[in-house]
């Protein structure tokens, strides 16, 4: 918002991705603390850095944070213990930066409470996706918190799992879904049965992809759909509203 | 016959059998060699006496009845005659035996002179029976006793007894060896089960350190340069996994400083290098961490994994189709075999110019094939393109980048989930990937 740099940088926030919010980036790292403080604050986002967790339980107790970017390697208390240690007082919605792999594996296997990860080296788009994906969440479920609300979306006995990623049919069958497609998913099912025009699906979905997102959205949910209209009987999950964009038609519960 | 002797237990039993029969027979040959002395002793004896009584009766007996008597002191292996003249030819066939005999009679009969007595055989020498000796004793009257007897042969019972006991000593060599050789080797035996049964990197079982010492010895001698070996597997994995690690910190600031780049062509250039980059670490990584792979196996639809490889190979630009059922069931691991197909439609992209990949269902398998329209593989290097780091070397791998880990991860991944990878060059051209995963088993979620 503060930068003008070119048209696909700019974010201007959409009904799904609303204002930014209070950032609390935790890293040891100084020139990452100053680059993704930088580029979340030019994405529309306050943001506050913490080198340790001494600073960052000072910075949560200065200033109401409405998220935490939490790196794992950290000196003194690391970023599971630091976590774990937030969870049994706050339910703040947390994104952990990773090591790839093996760190994803723990944070999954230990529910230690977070929110979404991320490896590093991530994209910076795909952090932004995830900062504003995770704050829309906790948004729409004020009070209870995102790491509180479970990780778990259902519609028509399909479920999906937002810490793993992961979609399984109601034969429990995993059925993969390429990241595009993912973020569409995610979109329809945090606003079920309402019309989402093409322009709000694809704001929701464009920042994940650094370059070469020229896809149309038509594409990405003709992709969708025939992976989850495999085993659907005639009825169409996603309905196509002419003129306008497309229309997710069963009911979403989450847990 | 020589792999006979390959075994411990073989060359116990070859090399005691050797030496306990050549004892037992150089001890049989004693025996009987100082046994067939005394025979020969004590019937050397009973004859001198024998020979004695016949010339003492012959020389109080009349001349004419001699012969006569003499027939009659005939019996057993000995015939005498009286004859004017003596019949007895010196030297000869059988003659040997009878060596201490001249010494013998006169200690007995002290008047016989040095002539007086001739031992040979019946008539010339060539043609006399050599069992049949001839003595020929002088009278006081200048006539003679002709003695002839038959020498006495070795016992033909006793070779029977040799034999019989050399064969009945042979067995009981082989039956003794082979249970001495299997107790003595049981223990070595049991270690190369235990050394077999281990699993590489598995550093904590170590084989049981018993048996004789000598084995023991051994056992301890193994655990060490097991031990040896992990801790160096380790350092090495360890040193690689902190590299690879510590290079994730530079890359997340270049990542982020990109951004205040804009899009142009250097900064696009730049991302795309970085993407290179992060594949081979995350490849690097992958396979150093190998066997730990904590994910579980799920039953997971493996056309709807396929189809997003398809369509993401496509969206960068790739020349990619996928024909086959809309969905097909397979237990595995979700990540690591969307990595190794991931693996297998890049390759086929790159090296292969475009990729056909085809589901096929069949009753025990889910089979997939992954056809391109590259040079293929040669023959000769069919093998080794799945061992880590291995390139390739030709012209067409040089602008493709990669640390050479694609395949061997593939693999890997398709075998933990019970699967099967084989590549194939198309006689029309091109290679061919063939994937098969074991169908699940029924029992779904």
């Amino acid at each position: 918002m503060l930068v003008m740099v070119d048209p696909i940088e700019t974010s201007v926030p959409s009904t799904l991705t609303e204002s930014g919010g209070h950032v609390l980036v935790v890293d040891d790292d100084g020139q990452i603390r100053h680059l993704v403080a930088k580029f979340l604050r030019e994405n529309g986002h306050r943001v506050t850095v913490a080198r340790d967790g001494r600073e960052m339980r000072q910075a949560l107790a200065d200033a109401p944070i409405d998220l935490i970017v939490l790196d794992v390697m950290l000196p003194g208390t690391n970023g599971f213990d630091l976590c774990r240690e937030l969870r049994k007082t706050s339910t703040k919605p947390v994104i952990m930066l990773t090591a790839r792999g093996s760190d994803t594996d723990r944070i999954v296997g230990l529910e230690i409470g977070a929110d979404d990860y991320l490896a590093k080296p991530f994209n910076p788009r795909e952090l932004l996706a995830r900062v504003n994906a995770v704050l829309r969440r906790s948004r729409t479920a004020p009070e209870q918190g995102a790491g509180a609300l479970g990780h778990f979306l259902y519609f028509e006995k399909w479920t999906l799992d937002i810490q793993r990623r992961e979609l399984t049919n109601p034969e429990g069958v995993v059925v993969d879904l390429s990241t595009g497609e993912y973020d569409l998913l995610l979109s329809f099912l945090e606003a079920p049965q309402r019309v989402l025009t093409r322009e709000q699906l694809l704001d929701a979905a464009k920042h994940r992809i650094a370059t070469g997102f020229d896809r149309a959205i038509d594409v990405q949910v003709s992709r969708l759909r025939r992976k989850i209209d495999a085993s659907e009987d005639g009825q169409a999950v996603i309905k196509t509203i002419r003129g306008t964009g497309y229309l997710f038609v069963p009911a979403v519960t989450r847990s | 016959m020589m792999r006979m002797f390959d075994t411990l237990v073989g060359r116990t039993i070859l090399v005691s059998l050797i030496a306990i029969s050549l004892m037992h027979i150089v001890s049989l040959w004693s025996y009987e060699a100082a046994l067939r002395h005394e025979l020969s002793a004590a019937d050397e004896t009973r004859l001198v006496e024998r020979l004695v009584l016949i010339r003492q009766g012959l020389v109080i007996v009349p001349p004419e009845k001699r012969d006569e008597v003499a027939h009659r002191l005939s019996g057993g292996p000995i015939k005498v005659h009286w004859s004017p003249t003596e019949k007895a030819v010196a030297g000869g066939a059988g003659t040997e035996l009878w060596t201490g005999l001249p010494r013998r009679l006169r200690e007995q009969i002290p008047e016989l002179g040095a002539g007086d007595i001739i031992i040979g055989g019946e008539g010339s020498q060539q043609d006399g029976d050599p069992h049949v000796a001839l003595i020929s004793l002088r009278l006081p009257d200048a006539t003679w006793i002709n003695v002839s007897l038959f020498a006495y042969a070795g016992s033909p019972a006793g070779s029977h007894g040799y034999l019989l006991s050399t064969t009945l000593m042979a067995l009981g060599v082989v039956v003794l060896s082979v249970v001495i050789a299997g107790w003595l080797t049981r223990p070595i035996r049991k270690m190369a089960n235990a050394v077999r049964a281990l699993k590489p990197g598995d550093d904590a079982v170590k084989i049981p350190e018993g048996g004789p010492r000598e084995v023991r010895d051994l056992a301890v001698a193994f655990n060490e340069m097991q031990t040896r070996i992990s801790r160096l597997i380790e350092e090495r994995t360890r040193a690689l996994a902190a590299v690879s690690h510590d290079l994730r910190t530079p890359l997340t600031r270049v990542k982020l400083r990109l951004e205040d780049l804009g899009h142009t062509e250097t900064a696009t250039a730049i991302a795309a290098d970085l993407g290179e980059l992060e594949l081979m670490i995350d490849a690097t990584l992958s396979y150093l961490r190998g066997e730990e792979n904590a994910e579980a196996v799920r039953p997971i639809d493996l056309a709807a994994l396929l189809r997003t490889l398809v369509d993401d190979a496509t969206d960068m630009g790739g020349d990619v189709t996928l024909s086959g059922p809309r969905a097909l069931v397979v237990h595995g691991r979700h990540i690591s075999l969307k990595r190794a197909f991931a693996n297998l439609i890049q390759n086929a992209v790159k090296y292969g110019v475009r990729a056909r990949v085809t589901i096929a269902s069949e009753p025990a398998s889910a089979v997939i094939r992954i056809d391109d329209d590259g040079p293929g593989i040669p023959a000769d290097k069919l093998e080794t393109v799945f061992e880590p780091f291995v390139r390739l070397e030709t012209s067409r791998n040089r602008e493709t980048g990669g640390v050479g880990l694609g395949l061997t991860i593939a693999k890997a991944a398709i075998m933990a989930d019970g699967g099967q990878l084989d590549l194939a060059n198309r006689p029309e051209g091109g290679l061919s990937v063939i994937v098969r995963l074991p169908r699940s088993s029924g029992t779904v979620g």
